[in-house]
């Protein structure tokens, strides 16, 4: 790090790197959300499903961050695991108005929380209980009741939070990334 | 060849994991859902992507029946059908964008076709000729020349007689009241007569292109013992084929326009194969040929690739090759409620999902038990495939009204043979099997050029053999030197035995009384033996008192004198006091 960086950080002008991982089922609006953050010029207007994964970069009142925007599809959901090692953060995205594969999203949550690489570290969790818009969804606190996050042991070292959002208007987008970023803030302050 | 497996108790414990494999996205109980696995489908009836669940209820059976629509876990519409129906299928009747798929249901003779969830068209099935009695009798009663009992007995006489009446002269003959008979021959007798026939299946066929969303047509079984394919543009019959029995299931594959075979079962309990490139006209009798004939009446038809599962009233499934060859039946332990198949490409699996009487839902893969399920009711619907977004969705609906829906987990595999019955899996591991040797070899000639002197030699042996054991046991009966006393007056059984490795021995002698109920008395035993070689402790032995059947013990100690390591024979008597001969 040049001289220059580390000047710029101690006065506070350049902000510290911190990496999420997006995760999701299809459809369920990852994409969305992290091209709501994203800086004006870099938006796109078509948003298509995702094949595999792509990197983006935005930033908050605190962090620039870094998010692995996963594919939600069945068959690319193994590849979320190969990314667990470099996130400090997970962004879960749930579809609200999908009733019937809130089970499947408890099944990723699942398996992700008891992944190793996930397990025995503190990671902050963001829930994105999105498509509040739709006239089938439900609230915030069902999905976190059908998702059991109370009852998960391994919140434990996981600080979560859930948030209501829109990601076609940026509702709650903001509430939830600022807790993001102060939690991952606090994590990279105290590994110093 | 084929296997019948015995019934076999399913081994639970294993199999419940089966039940982690499955997550459970959605169960209502009290769905009020009357439906069976031919009325069900899910589609992509509006072109999002969201698949739907088209669901025909049958009600109660005689009103509110019902075409349901499901959107994820909520009922998006409804439509009410007017009869009870028999068969639900989504096809595409057209090339038009957005590629929005037609619902059709058969309901009676006719079809109703809905597009959008909008009725859309209804196609009648073509009547049948009428019995020209009948339409003379009932021409006579419009023309007031008979009365409605000499109508009445008519009818009656003619279906005494065999003859097929039209449902409105059933219908009459079913009325009991006079009035009633009066009344409804008034209402009816200035329509025309027209003999109308009652779908009993319903599939899909592609008609040119094999594409997943190519344009497709109905082939519909009716009770008239016919199947006819239409055209899904004009609505015309394309093809009609008489079969010996009504149709009740029907499995297509193929293209109309190329090649296609529709295996069929029937209410005779057969299943009938008709191909394409037969002559399939009325009366040809071709595909009578390939006929599979059940020793039960079928209750489900799937087909995997070349291969026909049929699910059977007498609990037993049937999997035989497209030619008709059996090629293995499998025993469950109880009676089949319906059968669908299990196709989930991404995984590359095929499997028989099938339904049975007991709450359960067993999936085979070809014979072997993969899974099961429990359910709280009987399933009576079941479909496989992809509901929402989710591509591996089971619907099951129940006996009482239920649905159930269970989402496939991702990384679920279904073991194939770990929990099959059949050969031990150690019948399968290669033993280690020697080479032949060439000492083998030559032996196995030999005896394969000398075997019938080599048998002939044997042969010699054995009875030389035998002509030696029954001299030496006669020598041993003229000596008493037998161990079974001879004399029927004094039963015994003798039994020595040395123990001991040298200079000294210990000689035991084992006496047996053998009679049933007389004692022995007074008798000695005595050794006869080489006095230079051995000294015996005692020699002369007094036996007391025998019991019948009691095992007695004496021992004697026997000293070797010689130190050359040369033996010689000890005999051992038994005498009685008084006699000279030992026993």
């Amino acid at each position: 790090m040049g001289f220059f960086d580390k000047l710029a950080k101690w006065l506070g002008l350049k902000k510290k790197d911190a990496n999420v991982i997006v995760v999701g089922l299809d459809n369920s609006g990852k994409t969305t959300i992290i091209n709501h953050l994203k800086p004006k010029e870099t938006k796109s207007h078509d948003i298509v499903p995702t094949i595999g994964f792509t990197v983006e970069k935005f930033t908050s009142s605190a962090l620039s961050i870094t998010a692995f925007d996963m594919s939600g599809q069945g068959r690319y959901r193994n590849l979320w695991e190969h990314y667990y090692t470099e996130c400090q953060g997970i962004i879960f995205v749930i579809d609200s108005s999908d009733k019937l594969r809130m089970v499947v999203a408890k099944e990723e949550l699942d398996q992700l929380l008891n992944h190793p690489k996930i397990s025995n570290r503190r990671i902050p969790i963001l829930f994105f209980a999105n498509k509040m818009d739709v006239r089938e969804a439900i609230s915030s606190v069902k999905v976190s009741s059908l998702l059991q996050l109370e009852q998960i042991e391994n919140m434990k070292n996981k600080p979560w939070h859930i948030c209501a959002s829109n990601a076609l208007t940026g509702e709650g987008l903001m509430e939830g990334v600022e807790w993001i970023s102060d939690q991952l803030r606090d994590i990279i302050d105290g590994s110093k | 060849m084929s296997t019948v497996d015995e019934k076999q108790e399913p081994p639970i414990e294993q199999l419940s994991h089966g039940n982690e494999k499955w997550l459970n996205a959605y169960y209502d109980p009290v769905a009020s859902l009357y439906t069976l696995t031919q009325c069900v489908a899910l589609s992509d009836i509006q072109a999002d992507g969201d698949w739907k669940l088209v669901i025909a209820d049958l009600g109660t059976g005689s009103y509110d029946m019902k075409l349901k629509v499901y959107k994820g876990t909520n009922v998006m519409s409804e439509n009410a059908i007017i009869d009870l129906p028999t068969g639900v299928v989504t096809f595409y009747m057209d090339v038009n964008e957005p590629r929005t798929p037609a619902v059709a249901v058969a309901s009676g003779p006719y079809i109703y076709i809905y597009k959008n969830l909008h009725p859309y068209f209804k196609f009648t099935l073509p009547t049948l000729d009428v019995n020209p009695v009948e339409l003379d009798l009932w021409n006579q009663v419009k023309e007031e020349k008979i009365n409605i009992f000499v109508l009445r007995e008519m009818l009656e006489g003619m279906r005494a007689e065999g003859a097929v009446l039209t449902v409105r002269s059933l219908r009459f003959l079913q009325l009991q009241d006079v009035p009633d008979c009066e009344a409804f021959a008034n209402i009816y007798k200035h329509t025309p007569l027209r003999r109308q026939t009652v779908i009993t299946c319903l599939a899909t066929m592609k008609k040119s292109l094999a594409d997943e969303d190519a344009i497709s047509c109905l082939v519909i079984g009716t009770e008239s013992k016919s199947i006819y394919v239409l055209d899904p543009e004009a609505f015309t019959v394309l093809t009609t084929i008489d079969l010996p029995s009504v149709p009740v299931f029907l499995s297509v594959t193929g293209l109309y326009d190329v090649e296609y075979r529709i295996v069929v079962a029937c209410r005779n309990g057969c299943i009938y194969t008709l191909k394409s490139n037969y002559n399939l006209k009325r009366g040809s009798s071709d595909y009578l040929k390939h006929c599979i004939e059940l020793n039960s009446q079928p209750v489900g038809l799937e087909r995997i690739n070349k291969t026909i599962y049929v699910g059977t009233m007498d609990e037993t499934m049937h999997c035989f090759t497209s030619k008709g060859k059996k090629v293995w039946t499998v025993k469950l332990p109880a009676s089949i409620t319906t059968m669908e198949t299990m196709d989930y490409p991404s995984k590359g699996f095929k499997g028989v999902i099938l339904a049975l009487n007991n709450c359960q839902v067993h999936l085979y893969k070809e014979k072997y038990l993969v899974n099961i399920i429990s359910t709280e009711d009987i399933v009576t619907g079941l479909k496989f495939g992809r509901f929402g977004r989710e591509d591996a969705t089971l619907v099951m609906t129940t006996r009482g009204g239920g649905l159930l829906i269970k989402i496939l987990k991702r990384n679920a595999t279904f073991e194939e043979k770990d929990i099959s019955a059949g050969p031990p899996a150690a019948q399968n591991t290669k033993l280690n099997v020697p080479k032949k040797t060439k000492l083998f070899v030559d032996q196995t000639m030999r005896e394969r050029e000398n075997a019938v002197s080599m048998h002939r030699t044997f042969q010699r042996d054995l009875y030389l053999l035998r002509l030696n054991t029954a001299r030496e046991y006669a020598k041993s009966l003229e000596n008493s030197m037998n161990p079974i006393s001879s004399d029927p007056m004094e039963p015994l059984k003798l039994n020595a035995t040395v123990q001991g490795i040298g200079p000294t021995f210990k000689l035991t002698v084992n006496l047996q009384n053998t009679s049933l109920n007389q004692a022995s008395s007074n008798l000695i035993i005595t050794f006869q033996y080489d006095e230079k070689l051995y000294v015996f402790k005692k020699a002369y032995l007094q036996v007391p008192l025998l019991v019948p059947g009691l095992n007695y013990a004496f021992d004697t100690l026997v000293e070797c004198q010689s130190d050359k390591g040369i033996s010689d024979n000890v005999k051992v008597f038994v005498l009685k006091e008084g006699k000279v001969y030992p026993l």
